[in-house]
């Protein structure tokens, strides 16, 4: 049997476990006692994991547009020094970059956002992100990642897949698949959205790609309902439904004990998940437990107003229940310096809507004892070029040579800054660290190998390191 | 990976314990999970210099080494160092996370070396020969299934009951569960002639429009059909017109060469009429990237791999991509090679044409518009002074206060302007209140609006001026290495182009030349896999050496060459299996096979099957009798849940239709790529960024969400709780699983409301599974 099927014949026990409501495998496996199929493997039950894991629960504060990391961490009195001059012929020759035939430019742009040394580590943050700043000593900052595409969906599915060709799975994807599910009445991947406007490239940042759709990110919905249909029917009271997923079972039950067709008892599992997650999705939804300190610390003004900082406080509630991953997407990064979208303006905007908020969960998990084993990253799909557009207003062109982005707990080392950009901040001159070392380095500290971690489709192993070599970030690890 | 399934195999393939080992089923897959990658078919990444995908190659002298030596595993290196235990020796590598050879694979290399170590071309590569067998049509195809249950000591199950015969048939040639009428209409004509009454419903089930449509998604699936760009921007496009063009085909039986030819250079064929050119959609396809910033050039490229790519696996089942970058690690595809099919699909516009559409008279149309003009003109030649007296009046300062339309008519002379542009200005002048003039401005832009309303769909059409292609360097389109003319997979058929220029349309032909030993096979097992869950060949969309070999290789080869002899005619495949005793076997499980054939792969039984997302739609609407049977037209809108369109980055508009479009079959659901219909998403529907060869089956707690509350499958159980009222619960019952309930289930359901009774029906198992 190829991997392929063997992984199409497992969809079919898809939720299937025991479940502890209504029926139980035990009763099951009564009803099938002339004609019991051969015992099968849940998907998404807790499966060992190829080593000891240092941590559980992954929480991605995906920043989608490409945040500025010229304006936020990576600290070049050069580019003020130099502004509006081109910045040398070796750094850009035989590059390529977005809007190349529009308002790319070559001249060096400075900008007039302070840069501070904080805490012990003397990590380098602007002025526009203090929360952050004040917990620099819990962050290992990478100053020098690098992805290989540079316009904003193939390089958001990079970044997610490891490709930028649509139908592969994502990284949350692959991790519910390598490690299965701790949550039994939540999903194992879970997507929450704050911005405008959703992330360009859709569904398909969260796709199982060719793994079952069992592994696919599940959006938590701002508005209405958390997930989609999970409310009845209008005019549905809670007891009718109850008796009509009773009668389902009851008939599903027989004729399972007819054909001895284990699609039916994962259906019959699949039942009692869902009628479990209309009452637990709704609850981890529901603020109104959280005390007003904890609201204060995230900056949440109204519990039941959707937003980044929201969205983050569900994100350690959802830790705590078990939930495997859990990436939060914040649109309207791309600051090319149009109208609505420029550095003067709209990163200040941006920057406040966040950092408090990513302080907040950083904090929030450590004071619960969740940062040790809770892997926090923050970053975009790229950065942006220290040179300066044409545009209406100040802005920078996406970057793909080097970028900042920030880890925090699951065994990464606090208070440590990685990698070292040239004096422009364009490429890395030490410790280059490309996308698909993050990609090892996050299976790696979930217990998971990124060279075995595979699945069979098309005569290829695929992967979500790919084939290209990829390195596990030791250094980085404590 | 390790194979168990080639143990399980041994005896369909007739193998005693005293035969001999052979390569292609034993050891091809052994070679190619463990040598392959490095000792292959890449010349470029081949370690060490030595290739054991050849006999010459394995045999070869390396520095006083011999990888084999024939009849001598002891002496043999390959054979030393796959026992070896010191890391630094052992092969393959433990670096490489290769599974570990079981002993039995162990013993069959070493019987096969002591046996003078032969190699044979690989089976998929040689032509299919039709089996000698006394039977002909559905027997034959029972006697090659018969024969294997037979050496396993396996009895085949009864036939199923009628009434889940003709649901069965039904779902599976139409999409469509059976009405109650016509199930009692077929137990009747049963109980004269039982398989007269089947043949009867075969045939009037292939007859039915439902077959294009059922089928059809199952060629859109292969073609990534979906009705927007994907991508960032995800705008809407309108290709319905090919979704139309497929559909109408298959019901007309199309011979599959011919349904080929013209999907993949139909525009070059000499007769080449507007459903030609419809039919090129095929490969137009591909999603477009209309974000900002972008190199157009990279992403007209990787529309070009794409289309290269969806033909090897879609035609040839091969994975000719695999060759983009580098020579194919496992199967003969040079990376030359991919690029001079490259060059075949390098070389078109990629316009959009206007389609005739029977329901307009365009002449009237055009006439129209031409009338409404004229007397706007004509109106407007009567304020000409007026309109003068405002021009001359405008200053600097005036001018720049207008639209850039309105300052473009401006800047031309004024004997030059056309009508729209006169109007424009005088829209713009004192006199744009006036009641008459707003009347005719709107009836003359209605007019033309409707005369330019035409459908339009996507298709391809050869460049005049060819595009020199190049071997791109690693895949890299700024990295253009030497040119290279079209041409095809050298492993294969010769290729016979006609004189002239070399292109689509000789590739196409290629592709169902009668010697193409993979095109027949693959398109024979793709439909095999709709109607028994998997194919003969598991890896259905992968034919090569990193594929499982078939089942039961001579039926498929009967397949094959009965599917290419009765002039590839779809509907006569289906036919034929339909038709077979295997097709109409009880689905249910049996010990016995639990033990013995858990996977079901010889075909003792039926096997139970998920319906696809479009057809769980379907068939509660049929059930509730809500469907709209219209075939055709451009895609509906019909009710989805709040917040779904607002997930990508463009919040598109989703104009919920209104009456019987509310209700058409899923196949014309409008699909966004980026923001495709959940409910269909959530059943396993592909999203069209890729071909899909085979969908996933996979059972979910969201899909038990869907059905109990998604809002149209609520409508649907509103509109069965009418039925159970007027037809009662049996009746209800049976709509939704072409049987009768037992008295247990009834009571079951008897002890809920109406409506609940109705939701409960159609959440059952039993209404969203083909049994």
């Amino acid at each position: 049997m190829t991997d392929s099927f063997r992984l199409l014949g497992r969809t079919r026990r898809h939720f299937f476990r025991d479940c502890g409501v209504g029926l139980g495998s035990i009763a099951l496996s009564s009803l099938l006692a002339q004609d019991k199929p051969a015992p099968t493997a849940d998907p998404l039950a807790p499966k060992t994991p190829h080593h000891r894991p240092k941590a559980k629960s992954i929480i991605y504060l995906f920043m989608a547009g490409g945040p500025s990391q010229l304006e936020f961490f990576d600290h070049k009195p050069k580019l003020n020094a130099l502004n509006g001059q081109p910045i040398p012929a070796s750094f850009i020759e035989g590059k390529r970059f977005a809007f190349m035939g529009s308002s790319h430019r070559i001249n060096l742009l400075g900008h007039d956002k302070q840069f501070k040394q904080h805490g012990q580590s003397g990590a380098w943050v602007s002025d526009m992100l203090p929360h952050t700043a004040a917990i620099a000593d819990d962050l290992c900052f990478v100053k020098t990642c690098k992805t290989d595409l540079f316009n904003h969906a193939p390089a958001k599915l990079f970044m997610n897949t490891g490709s930028g060709l649509f139908g592969r799975p994502s990284m949350g994807a692959w991790m519910t698949y390598g490690l299965g599910s701790e949550c039994a009445d939540l999903p194992g991947f879970v997507v929450l959205q704050s911005g405008p406007r959703g992330p360009r490239g859709g569904a398909s940042l969260w796709s199982s790609g060719m793994l079952p759709s069992t592994y696919q990110g599940v959006p938590l919905r701002a508005q209405g309902e958390p997930i989609l249909n999970l409310t009845n029917p209008q005019g549905v009271a809670a007891a009718d439904q109850r008796k009509v997923i009773d009668a389902v079972r009851e008939l599903n039950a027989g004729r399972l004990a007819k054909t001895g067709d284990d699609e039916i008892s994962a259906r019959l599992n699949a039942y009692e998940m869902a009628y479990r997650m209309q009452t637990s999705a709704p609850a981890v939804m529901d603020l109104k437990g959280e005390s007003k300190a904890t609201l204060d610390l995230y900056g949440i003004k109204d519990p039941t107003e959707a937003s980044f900082a929201r969205n983050c406080l569900l994100a350690r509630r959802l830790v705590e229940r078990g939930v495997r991953f859990i990436q939060l997407y914040d649109t309207n990064w791309d600051h090319h310096g149009g109208v609505t979208e420029n550095l003067q303006k709209h990163l200040p905007m941006k920057a406040k809507d966040i950092d408090q908020a990513c302080a907040a969960l950083v904090r929030d998990l450590k004071s619960r004892g969740l940062l040790d084993d809770t892997i926090v990253v923050w970053g975009g799909e790229f950065g942006r070029t220290p040179m300066g557009e044409v545009r209406e207003f100040t802005g920078r062109n996406h970057h793909i040579d080097a970028f900042t982005m920030w880890f925090a707990g699951g065994g990464f080392r606090p208070g440590m800054t990685w990698g070292e950009t040239d004096e422009f901040g364009f490429g890395a001159v030490k410790d280059p660290v490309h996308v698909r070392d993050i990609h090892a380095t996050l299976l790696h500290q979930m217990g998971l190998n990124h060279e075995r971690l595979s699945v069979k489709s098309q005569g290829l192993d695929v992967r979500l390191t790919g084939v290209n070599p990829a390195k596990v970030l030791k250094p980085l690890l404590a | 990976m390790v194979r168990p399934a080639l143990l399980l195999f041994a005896f369909v393939w007739s193998v005693s314990a005293d035969a001999k080992v052979s390569f292609n089923r034993e050891i091809r897959p052994i070679l190619s999970e463990q040598c392959f990658s490095c000792h292959g078919f890449d010349a470029k990444h081949r370690k060490a210099d030595l290739r054991l995908d050849t006999r010459e190659g394995a045999l070869a002298d390396n520095d006083g080494v011999r990888a084999i030596i024939p009849g001598d595993p002891a002496k043999s290196e390959l054979w030393k160092r796959l026992l070896s235990t010191d890391p630094e020796e052992v092969m393959p590598p433990p670096e490489a996370h290769k599974p570990k050879l079981t002993a039995k694979q162990r013993d069959t290399l070493r019987r096969w070396i002591e046996e003078g170590a032969l190699y044979e071309p690989h089976w998929a590569f040689t032509a299919p020969q039709r089996p000698a067998l006394k039977e002909k049509g559905p027997a034959a195809i029972d006697v090659l299934i018969d024969q294997g249950l037979k050496e396993a000591g396996l009895k085949a199950s009864a036939e199923a009951s009628p009434e889940k015969l003709l649901r069965r048939l039904s779902l599976d040639l139409t999409g469509l569960p059976p009405t109650p009428a016509e199930l009692d209409a077929f137990l009747k004509a049963r109980a004269k002639d039982p398989q007269a009454a089947y043949v009867a419903a075969v045939d009037r089930l292939l007859a039915s429009p439902a077959y294009g449509e059922r089928w059809g998604r199952w060629w859109l699936d292969q073609a990534r059909y979906a009705d927007s760009n994907g991508y960032s921007i995800d705008a809407p496009r309108s290709i319905w017109k090919y979704r139309d063009w497929v559909v109408n085909s298959l019901n007309a039986d199309l011979p599959f060469d011919r349904f080929t030819v013209e999907q993949l250079a139909g525009d070059l064929l000499p007769d080449a009429g507007e459903s030609q050119r419809v039919a090129t959609g095929f490969h137009r396809n591909t999603p477009l990237n209309q974000e900002g910033g972008i190199d157009v050039e990279q992403f007209r490229v990787d529309s070009v791999f794409d289309r290269v790519g969806t033909t090897g696996t879609v035609w040839l089942g091969l994975t000719v991509g695999c060759a983009q970058c580098h020579d194919h690690k496992f199967d003969p595809i040079t990376q030359k090679e991919f690029y001079r099919m490259f060059a075949f699909f390098n070389n078109q516009e990629e316009p959009t044409m206007k389609v005739s559409d029977p329901a307009r008279d365009e002449a009237k149309l055009a006439a129209a518009a031409r009338d409404a003009e004229k007397a706007l003109g004509a109106w407007l030649d009567q304020r000409a002074a007026a309109l003068e007296q405002w021009e001359s009046g405008l200053t600097k300062a005036t001018t720049a206060k207008l639209s850039g339309p309105v300052k473009a008519a401006l800047r031309k002379p004024a004997a030059k302007r056309n009508v729209t542009e006169r109007a424009l200005l005088f829209a713009a002048s004192p006199g744009a209140a006036d009641k008459t003039f707003k009347a005719l401005q709107k009836k003359a832009k209605d007019a033309a609006d409707l005369r330019d309303a035409a459908p339009t769909t996507l298709v391809l059409k050869e460049l005049a001026k060819p595009r020199k292609t190049h071997l791109l360097t690693a895949g890299d389109f700024t990295r253009p290495a030497e040119e290279v003319s079209p041409g095809v997979l050298a492993t294969l058929h010769a290729f016979k182009p006609d004189a002239g220029t070399v292109d689509r349309l000789d590739l196409a032909r290629w592709v169902v030349a009668k010697e193409n030993p993979l095109t027949a096979r693959v398109i024979a097992n793709r439909v095999w896999q709709a109607y028994f869950g998997r194919g003969l060949v598991e890896t259905e969309n992968d034919f090569g050496s990193q594929g499982t070999p078939p089942s039961h290789p001579e039926l498929l080869d009967w397949l094959a060459v009965e599917f290419l002899e009765r002039g590839w005619s779809l509907k006569s495949l289906h036919r034929t299996i339909v038709l077979t005793q295997t097709y109409r076997r009880d689905s249910a499980n049996r010990a016995d096979l639990v033990e013995k054939d858990p996977d079901n792969r010889l075909l003792a039984r039926q096997t139970r099957l998920r319906l696809d997302a479009e057809l769980v739609r379907d068939s509660a609407l049929v059930a509730s009798g809500l469907l709209t049977t219209k075939v055709g037209g451009p895609p509906v809108f019909p009710p989805i849940p709040d917040g779904v369109m607002s997930l990508g980055q463009v919040k598109r508009v989703w104009n919920t239709s209104q009456g019987p479009d509310r209700t058409r079959r899923g196949l014309y659901t409008f699909t966004y790529r980026v923001t495709p219909p959940p409910a269909f998403a959530v059943f396993d529907a592909p999203d069209g960024l890729s071909t899909c060869t085979r969908r996933n089956r996979s059972n979910t707690p969201l899909q038990a969400l869907t059905l109990l509350n998604d809002p149209a499958f609520f409508a649907a159980a509103q509109a069965m709780a009418k039925v159970i009222e007027k037809e009662g619960l049996a009746a209800a019952f049976r709509r939704c699983t072409s049987r009768a309930p037992e008295a247990a289930e009834l009571a079951v359901l008897g002890k809920l409301d109406r409506l609940s009774a109705a939701r409960a029906l159609l959440n059952l198992d039993e209404t969203i599974t083909r049994d």
